[in-house]
This record gives C-alpha cells, sequence and structure tokens, in this order.
C-alpha cells in the first residue's frame, strides 16, 4: 500500500532522507523511529505529498505521490505533529468541511461525526470554536478527521504528544483495530514502548539512513540480545553516530534484501 | 467498565479501507465556499459582539477619509476646469492624471498582491492541511487569489472612488457612468493581481532561495524608474507654472502613461468615455477589461495548476541558513546607555531589544513609513515654502511633528502594546527569575521610550533643518518630541499590562483588539493636544512680533504671548505627565495582581 523506492531528499548539500526503500502492505501497523533531526518528519512530508523527493518516488496504492497527488491524498488520512485548525470553526464545522472534501454524502458525514465524536469523546466540546480548546481535545479531533472517511492510509506524526492515558490507549486500540481491518498505518515516534507494544514492524532511520527494518524479535535476533528491550536495542544502534558525515554512517544496515 | 467502554467504541469504529470518488470541480468549490462562509460569519459576529469600538473607528475614519478625498477631487476638478483654457488640453489633462494615478495603483497592486499571495499560498498554516486533502492545487490557489483581491483592492477602491465619482459630479456624467465603475475597478483589480500571482509563482518556484532578492531588485527598479520621472516633472517646473505651456510639457512628459497596451490607459478611458456620454465606447472599454480580467484570472490559475505543489516543496524543500547569533554592538550600546539602572532592568531590555531586532514582521512596515517620512523631510525645499509661503514655514514644522507622533503611535500600539500580552506565555520563565513584577514593566517601559525618542527626534530634527526654522522652535520641538515619547510609551505600557490578551500569540490580533484600540484613539488625541498646546501659542509668538508695533503698549503685548508661549509649554509637560503617570500607575497595580 506504502511504497517507497530509493527515495532519497536533500536539503542543498544535506542529506535529510538517503536512498530508502521501504514498502507497508495493507493491514501492517509500521512504526518509524529515530532521533531528533533523522529525516522521519522529512520522510512522512514526502508520503502525504507536501514535499517531493530528490530521487526516487513515493507511491501510495500505486499513485505517485508527487505527480498524482490528489490520487494519493484521497487514500490518506493525515495527523501532523503540529496540527492546523480554523479557528474560526467550531469542532464540528471542521469536522464537516473535512468530510466534504473527502467526497462524504451528508447523511455519511452526519453518521461518521456522530462515530468519530463517540470514539474520541468530542461531544462536550464539539460545537465550540477550536480557538478555545486545550492541546489534547485538538489533538483528538485532528484523529476524528483523518478516520472519518476510513482511508486505507493512515499516516501519524508524533501521534500521542500531549495526550493523556486513557486517550493513549484509545489510540493504541484503535490502532491495532484499524489494521486488524485492512488499514496500513504508518507511525513516527519518540515513544518507544508503544512502538514496542503495537507496531507489526518498525524501521529505524538515522541521518536520513534506514539502519534496520523488520520486526523487534529480528532486531534483537540481528543485534544477538535476546529479550532486550526496544529502547536499549535503538540507543545501542543509532549510538556512536556523531561525526559522521550526513547520511554516511559506516555502521552497515540491518535491512533485508527484499525491501 | 471502562475497558468495556473503549472495546465498544472501538468495535464501532473499526471499518475496512474504503476509497471514494474524487469532487468535481463545482463540488470541491462548494465545499469551500461554504466554509469560507461559516468563517465569515463567526469572525463577523465576534466583531460585532467584541470589536464595536474598532468596527466604529475604523468605519469613520474610512468615511472621513473618503470624503476628505471626494472633496480635495472634487475642488481639484473645478481648478483644472477653470485654469485650463481649452477643453482639448483639459481632456488630455483628465486622461493623463487617470492614467498616472491608475497607472501607480497598477504597480502597488501588482507588488501587494504578489506578497499577499506569497504569505497566504507558502506560509499559510492551513496550507500543509489543504495540500494534504484531495483538494485540486488550482483550487487552493483561488481560494487565497481571491482573499488577496479583496485585501489588496480595498485601499484602491477607497482611493479610487472618490476621484471618479467627483469626475461624474463635476461633469454632471450620465447614469451609465456610475453604473460601469465599479465593474470596471473591480475588473482592472484583476489583471495586476494575476500578473502579481504569475509573479509570485513563478519566482519560488525558480528561485525559492533568492525570491525576496528579485522582489528587491524588482521594487529597486520600479522606484528608479519613479524618481526619474519625479525628477523629469520637476525639472524647470517654476518658470511658468500652471500655464498652457506648462500643462503641454507636463503631458509631454507623462506621454507614457498613455500608452495603449496599458490597462490603466483602457480604465481611463472607459470611465472618460462614459462620462462623456459616449456609451459604446465605455461598454467597449468595459468588455476588453472584463476580457482579460478573465484572460489573468486563468493564465493565474493554470500557473497555479502546473507550479504550486512543486513551488511550496521547492521552497519548504530548500537549505536554510542557520542564523548565528552573538552580542552586537547595538546591545553593548544599550548595556552601557543604561548603566544607570538596576541590572535586571538593563537585562530585560536588551532581551526586549534582541527579540524585537530579529523579528524583521516587527519592525519592517515601522522602518518603512520612518523612511518615507524621511525622503519627504529631505525634499521638502522642493516643495519652496521658503519661496512662497514663509509664513507657513512654522505651520509645517508643526504638522510634521503631529506627523511623526502618529508614526510613534503606530509604532506603541502595534508594538508596545502586546508585550505585556506576549510575556504571558513566557511568563513560566520571567515569572521564576528572582525579578520584581515591577521591574519588569519597567524595563518595558525604558525600551519603549529608548526605542522611539531616537528615529522621532532625528525625524523632527532633520524636518527642522530641511525648514530651516528658529533655533528656539527646534528646541520646543524637541521638548514635544519628549513629551509624546514618554506619554504615548507610558499609555501603551500601562495599558497593556491594564488589559492584557494573554491567550492571544498574534501581535496584531493583539493590537487590533479593544485595548489596542482604544490605546491607539487615547494617543491620537494626546498628539493633537500636545501639539496644540505648543504649536498654537508658539506660531503666534513668532508670527505676531512683527505686529507688535502697531498696539499701543507693545511691551505688554510681547509680555502677553510670553506667557501664553509658557502656559502652553508647562501645559504641554503637565499633560505630559499625568499621561505617563496615571495607566504606568494603573498597569504596575495590575500586573503585581496579574495571574498568568
Amino acid at each position: 500500500m506504502i511504497h517507497f523506492e530509493h527515495v532519497t531528499r536533500t536539503y542543498g548539500p544535506k542529506v535529510a532522507v538517503s536512498d530508502l526503500t521501504l514498502r507497508i502492505p495493507a493491514g501492517e501497523l509500521f512504526a518509524f523511529l529515530g532521533p531528533n533531526g533523522a529525516g522521519k518528519t522529512t520522510a512522512i512530508k514526502m508520503l502525504v505529498g507536501l514535499l517531493h523527493p530528490t530521487s526516487g518516488t513515493v507511491r501510495v496504492g500505486g499513485c505517485d505521490t508527487a505527480t498524482r497527488a490528489r490520487e494519493a491524498a484521497r487514500l490518506i488520512g493525515f495527523v501532523p505533529d503540529e496540527a492546523f485548525l480554523y479557528d474560526k470553526l467550531s469542532g464540528r464545522e471542521f469536522l464537516q468541511f473535512v468530510a466534504e472534501m473527502r467526497g462524504l454524502s451528508p447523511a455519511e458525514m452526519e453518521d461518521r461525526i456522530e462515530r468519530e465524536a463517540a470514539t474520541f469523546e468530542l461531544n462536550g466540546f464539539l460545537d465550540e470554536l477550536t480557538e478555545t480548546y486545550s492541546h489534547g481535545m485538538r489533538q483528538r479531533l485532528v484523529f476524528a478527521s483523518a478516520l472519518l472517511h476510513d482511508p486505507p492510509v493512515l499516516v501519524l506524526d508524533e501521534p500521542t504528544v500531549g495526550l493523556d492515558p486513557k486517550s493513549v490507549r484509545l489510540l493504541k486500540d484503535l490502532l491495532r483495530a484499524r489494521a486488524a481491518a485492512g488499514m496500513a498505518v504508518f507511525m513516527s515516534t519518540h515513544t518507544l514502548a508503544i512502538a514496542e507494544e503495537i507496531a507489526d514492524r518498525i524501521g529505524i532511520i538515522d541521518r536520513g539512513r534506514l539502519l534496520f527494518l523488520g520486526t523487534l524479535d529480528e532486531l534483537r535476533r540481528a543485534r544477538a540480545t535476546a529479550g532486550t528491550s526496544l529502547e536499549h536495542l535503538f540507543l545501542e544502534l543509532t549510538a556512536n553516530g556523531n561525526g559522521d558525515a550526513a547520511g554516511q554512517g559506516t555502521r552497515p544496515a540491518l535491512v533485508p534484501r527484499s525491501e | 467498565m471502562i475497558h468495556d467502554d473503549l472495546e465498544v467504541r472501538i468495535s464501532l469504529a473499526a471499518r475496512p479501507p474504503k476509497v471514494r470518488p474524487l469532487l468535481s470541480g463545482p463540488e470541491e468549490a462548494y465545499a469551500f465556499w461554504r466554509m469560507r462562509r461559516r468563517m465569515l460569519r463567526t469572525v463577523l459576529g465576534q466583531m460585532l459582539r467584541e470589536g464595536r469600538l474598532r468596527l466604529t473607528m475604523v468605519f469613520f475614519l474610512s468615511l472621513l477619509l473618503w470624503l476628505g478625498l471626494f472633496w480635495l477631487f472634487h475642488d481639484a476638478f473645478v481648478f483644472l476646469d477653470t485654469a485650463i483654457p481649452t477643453p482639448q488640453l483639459y481632456d488630455r489633462t483628465v486622461q493623463t492624471v487617470f492614467g498616472l494615478f491608475f497607472g501607480t495603483l497598477m504597480v502597488m497592486l501588482v507588488f501587494s498582491s504578489a506578497i499577499l499571495l506569497y504569505s497566504s499560498l507558502f506560509r499559510g498554516h492551513d496550507v500543509p492541511l489543504l495540500l494534504t486533502m484531495p483538494a485540486r492545487a488550482e483550487r487552493v490557489f483561488l481560494t487565497k487569489f481571491q482573499e488577496a483581491i479583496v485585501m489588496s483592492s480595498w485601499a484602491f477602491l477607497l482611493l479610487g472612488s472618490p476621484m471618479l465619482l467627483s469626475y461624474g459630479v463635476v461633469h454632471r456624467a450620465p447614469w451609465y457612468f456610475y453604473a460601469v465603475l465599479a465593474p470596471l475597478l473591480v475588473a482592472f483589480t484583476y489583471v495586476p493581481a494575476g500578473i502579481g500571482a504569475v509573479a509570485c509563482l513563478g519566482i519560488v518556484h525558480r528561485v525559492p532561495g533568492g525570491r525576496w532578492w528579485v522582489l528587491v531588485m524588482a521594487g529597486l527598479a520600479v522606484l528608479v524608474g519613479a524618481v526619474v520621472l519625479a525628477r523629469s516633472l520637476l525639472a524647470g517646473a517654476e518658470d511658468n507654472l500652471l500655464t498652457v505651456g506648462w500643462f503641454q510639457e507636463m503631458l509631454n512628459r507623462l506621454e507614457i502613461t498613455e500608452h495603449r497596451l496599458l490597462p490603466s490607459w483602457w480604465l481611463s478611458t472607459g470611465v472618460l468615455q462614459a462620462a462623456r456620454g459616449q456609451w459604446r465606447d465605455a461598454v467597449m472599454f468595459l468588455a476588453l477589461m472584463i476580457s482579460n480580467a478573465l484572460f489573468f484570472r486563468q493564465l493565474a490559475i493554470w500557473t497555479a495548476a502546473r507550479l504550486y505543489r512543486a513551488a511550496y516543496s521547492r521552497l519548504h524543500g530548500r537549505r536554510v541558513a542557520k542564523r548565528r547569533t552573538r552580542a552586537a554592538w547595538i546591545d553593548r550600546a544599550t548595556l552601557a546607555a543604561t548603566r544607570l539602572f538596576p541590572v535586571q532592568v538593563r537585562l530585560l531590555i536588551v532581551k526586549d531589544l534582541r527579540l524585537f531586532r530579529r523579528d524583521p514582521v516587527q519592525w519592517s512596515q515601522f522602518l518603512i513609513f520612518a523612511s518615507l517620512l524621511a525622503l519627504y523631510f529631505l525634499n521638502i525645499r522642493r516643495f519652496s515654502y521658503d519661496i512662497y509661503y514663509v509664513g507657513w514655514v512654522n505651520a509645517v514644522s508643526f504638522l510634521n511633528v503631529s506627523v511623526v507622533g502618529l508614526l510613534l503611535s503606530t509604532f506603541t500600539t502595534r508594538f508596545v502594546f502586546p508585550m505585556i500580552s506576549l510575556e504571558g506565555r513566557r511568563f513560566w520563565f520571567l515569572g521564576l527569575l528572582p525579578v520584581h513584577r515591577d521591574t519588569i514593566l519597567w524595563s518595558k517601559f525604558l525600551f519603549a521610550v529608548g526605542c522611539s525618542i531616537i528615529p522621532s527626534s532625528l525625524l523632527i530634527l532633520l524636518s527642522d533643518a530641511m525648514l530651516r526654522v528658529q533655533p528656539v522652535v527646534a528646541a520646543s520641538h524637541q521638548l514635544t518630541c519628549l513629551v509624546l515619547c514618554f506619554g504615548l510609551s507610558g499609555l501603551a505600557v500601562g495599558l497593556g499590562a491594564k488589559m492584557p490578551s494573554l491567550r492571544e500569540e498574534s501581535p496584531s490580533r493583539i493590537a487590533a483588539g479593544f485595548g489596542g484600540t482604544l490605546v491607539l484613539v487615547l494617543s491620537t488625541l494626546y498628539i493633537v493636544v500636545v501639539v496644540l498646546l505648543t504649536a498654537v501659542p508658539c506660531h503666534f509668538y513668532f508670527g505676531a512680533q512683527g505686529a507688535a508695533r502697531y498696539f499701543d503698549n507693545p511691551g505688554r503685548f510681547h509680555l502677553f504671548l510670553e506667557r501664553w508661549l509658557l502656559i502652553g509649554t508647562l501645559g504641554s509637560l503637565v499633560l505630559g505627565s499625568l499621561t505617563t503617570a496615571a495607566p504606568m500607575y494603573l498597569g504596575f497595580r495590575a500586573f503585581r495582581r496579574i495571574e498568568f
């Protein structure tokens, strides 16, 4: 469903993402991990069509996100790290706009808004202007807007920031349930425990290079450290990186040949 | 229980994914239109509930400006009618005046729409949301383009409509003159806006890193052209002023405004033909203008469909140079200049100065206005006050002081007033420092006084030097400037602490709220009263000295003028002290109690 094919993205001489190749099938929950400035958000911006790759292609459902942006966008629900809401619209009006843009019929729209409002407990403030919302309320509304149209692909950039423990629990269960129903979920996060708990596969990126791609067990086997936590493995894998040329780390990447 | 509830909600939400068809063009347009209608309704409702003072002020000031312009243009057309003896020369003169006016506005509209579109298409907070939805790039563009048209054309309508209406009134134009005005003006606006849009998209697409250089170069080219034209007009203009020969010479020099390919010429010709009763020609020019407006609109949409997404990616994917900062000479100079104050006050002033300096949005508009004012002062002699209107020199010099004061009041309202509100979000840091709250407010006040006193004092000095006013008058101006700086800073800082908007992040929105509007109104009144208190006695003192010999007791007359001057100066000092102290007292009281 998601396909990065030899994708490189540079900012002048700086290589933000280097030769990234990655396939995420429908029904998989993929966690994208990496330290600050590793290239996660750049990869996500290319996935949702905001940035175009310097070389290579990013496809969603077979649609190139650079050249067929609209076709790709209709397949995606996106939760950015800093979401924008129109201050002068109420939560309901915002959801109605998103639903209209996503092609939902009026009856379907009302049904989905009620469903997402119940899921994310928005009913207490849905008719208030979004300018009065707290960070957590805004975040929940953005989740609702990303899931309104039941997209085949859900892209989340740091989704748990600002959420209370109950909402985090809801989100984790919801993502698993959505993936089980056939959705491809691409999630970047710094919260390793969440990745460890719910991800089918993880990818670890550092200074633009994909260092590891596979399941947690595969990572443990590759590092010959059975029973070790993801946190420990992550720190070990991304350690000693300072001082390398951008994206030119000397450590061999643990990426299966098939990718 | 919670667990069960979650399971139910998740099972309801977990549906298999669905691929939906893309929206048609009209469906997409309708969704955007509904969204904007809802926002407009909310904004208008909020404005009517919470911003009545500002709304009323904007309405009445706009009306005042419109009526003033109407009166000015009316008299100007009556004057031209009587001053120019031949109808052919009169027609050509009016055509040239219109052509020059609309040509200038066209250039300004190209720049303003390009800049507005750049900020909304490439810097708008909502753009990532819109571009990650299945919306056409040209739809997003069109939405922003329409907003830019409205934003950049209201000033054009405010300035253009009194001129055209007064022309129609003076010449008793037929009804269809008034009927074609609005469509002609609206269609005309689309042409420069379309050119600006294409330029904006093209520049960001081709040279995303050097976009501001291209803009500066284009601006400089226009400025050089304007200066060359102005110099050619002013050369030798005084010898045969307002004679037929002079008019003829001026028209020949402005021939460029009558080029047949200029939309400004189509507009002015369409308007004039309608006023002359030539309705067929008027309709033809209206059709020409509308067809060109549609062409440029379509060209802009076509360009956006091809370039917008790629340009957005290029702009946000370019390498951004890292800004390294260190203590600049201005920080060291500020620390040295404030040596007498406590160290905490000095550090807070330097902190505010750094924040202010490193945010060009904060000072660029102020710098442009101050530069324009300085340019006017430098060219003041070209207006020949010393040759023709010697008696007016004092009055003009005090008017210049008022203008500097008004510029200063925009600075204190727009930048100083929001400072306390903006500290709301940083108060976790300031509040934990071992600093008394009064110290924070004092530092803001001293920062405001320091920042306002230097440029305004220099501007007034420049005006006085160019007008060659007497040293005593220049000293009086400097005293007035001091009184204005203290009073305006006191008003902005004191009322900023008394009426903060702690939730608001945007300085412009804070300034546009009730508190900011109140500060602007009070500042304007304060400037008028202070200038009148010092200017009127000063004007009479120096203007009427020559007349003293006609009085029975010249000594007594002198004494009366001196007393009046003294009372006026003392009055302005007392008013200045009160205007500084009273808001600051209220501000201190409120700021000590405020909960962040």
